[in-house]
């Protein structure tokens, strides 16, 4: 299983001098099964560039999309294999009481916003909502469960053998709770992300700058490292980045990370800050 | 470990656990799974001692009965009416703490029912009878 960032932005792309390394483009990121088959984690603007490598034949890709926010949606009118007939796209996401999936995402794929709308799509496109239970894509084993954030919100569990990824690009489980002294049962995506070889998760506030940030559904640094440290993933990966963190500030977060990461007894080496076009092999 | 419990239960709990006001949390099978301390103020015992308890166990420990004094049957408790019918309820009663002190109280009934249209369960408020009077006079 390979994983690769195409975005690790959030809330809103940040282009610019102050982010080429870390990059801007919002959350994508995308998994390559062992046959080959192609599964893309949220649609933000990093898919962009994902959808420029699959230039020849990817007859099917699977996007699972974690919620609706514009930061997890937005690349998908830019993705290119969507604009050909010969391209099986399958879209992933929340199921709501209030609407479709694909009537929730033709709100943006359709006019005024977008010059193109769902329909007239030219791939063969389907929308299917993320069942309760686990279901299959190629040969790995897929996962989904509500997590704390702001509306109807997924983290997704994709297996293949004994490797396991766990995404959740926006959540904030420590709020109201303090997740050092909660119960396994009672901390919001627990089952989903425990003992996942690569655990991909919010990490979009300092502490410092966390207070004024508290409901917004995302995490502080202390919560992303408690809540790693609570699920005993193997590897971490820190996302989500503040638009407002340039390259620079990024630098020294991830030395800060590194430190309070081994206080809680884990290995520098395994805790990272998501970077842009980073490949991770899990084996 | 105890199966994951669902966001909105999740949700529910960290909400009762930061406000003052005393209130209870069910699942969807009727279990008391957490009060907050305001609760267990009034129950003369803490969640953490007192642990899960079955809908028969928190129904007998916490007796709930009328102002005559007679047991309010189960299925009349507006926590029992938000998990049975999935609708809110109210009612006043009285409840005997574990001190043996005696409540008149206000219990409203809330059921949980996710964005899925799933039921999760209900949550109960409670509020003191002499402190709604204060409140309010
Ligand atoms: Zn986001
Ligand atoms: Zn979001």
């Amino acid at each position: 299983m390979r994983i690769k960032v195409w975005g690790a932005r959030g809330s809103v792309p940040s282009p610019g001098p102050e982010t080429t390394r870390y990059g801007g483009n919002t959350s994508c990121v995308q998994v390559t099964l062992s046959d080959g088959t192609i599964v893309v984690m949220d649609a933000g603007t990093g898919i962009r560039n994902l959808g420029l490598t699959l230039a020849g034949p990817a007859p099917r890709v699977n996007i699972l999309l974690t919620h609706l926010h514009l930061d997890h949606i937005q690349g998908l009118m830019f993705f290119a294999p969507a604009f050909r007939p010969q391209t099986e796209i399958v879209i992933w996401g929340p199921k709501s009481s209030e609407a479709s999936l694909e009537s929730r995402i033709a709100r943006y794929i359709s006019a005024p916003l977008s010059p193109v709308e769902v329909r007239e799509l030219p791939c063969d496109v389907s929308f299917r909502e993320a069942p309760a239970t686990e279901w299959e894509i190629g040969p790995a084993h897929l996962r989904a469960a509500s997590v704390t954030h702001r509306g109807p919100t997924l983290g997704y569990r994709l297996t293949e053998g004994d490797r396991s990824v766990c995404y959740i690009p926006d959540h904030e489980p420590g709020l109201g709770a303090s997740l050092h002294d909660l119960t396994p049962e009672w901390i919001s995506g627990y089952d989903l992300a425990h003992d996942a070889s690569l655990l991909i998760h919010d990490c979009q506030y300092s502490d410092d700058e966390y207070p004024d940030h508290v409901g917004w559904g995302h995490s502080p640094l202390r919560d992303a490292l408690t809540f790693a440290h609570r699920v005993e993933s193997e590897r971490v990966l820190l996302f989500h980045h503040d638009p407002l963190h340039s390259d620079d500030f990024l630098d020294a977060f991830a030395g800060t990370a590194t430190e309070r990461w081994c206080e809680l007894g884990g290995a520098a080496e395994r805790l990272e800050l998501a970077v842009e076009r980073r490949e991770i092999d899990l084996g | 470990m105890e199966g994951q419990r669902s966001l909105e239960l999740i949700l529910a709990r960290n909400l009762l656990s930061s406000i003052s006001t005393p209130a209870f949390l069910v699942d969807a099978e009727g279990v008391l799974v957490f009060y907050n301390e305001s609760a267990g103020g009034l129950l003369g015992r803490r969640f953490e001692e007192a642990g899960k308890m079955s809908a028969e166990e928190w129904g007998a420990a916490f007796g709930p009965f009328d102002n005559h004094g007679q047991p309010i049957p189960f299925e009349r408790l507006p926590l029992t009416i938000a998990l049975r019918e999935g609708r809110p309820a109210h009612a006043s009663h009285c409840i005997h703490s574990q001190t043996g002190e005696q409540h008149d109280i206000e219990v409203s009934a809330l059921p949980l029912v996710s964005t899925d249209g799933g039921f999760r369960g209900a949550l109960a408020i409670f509020w003191p009878m002499a402190e709604a009077q204060e409140y309010g006079g």
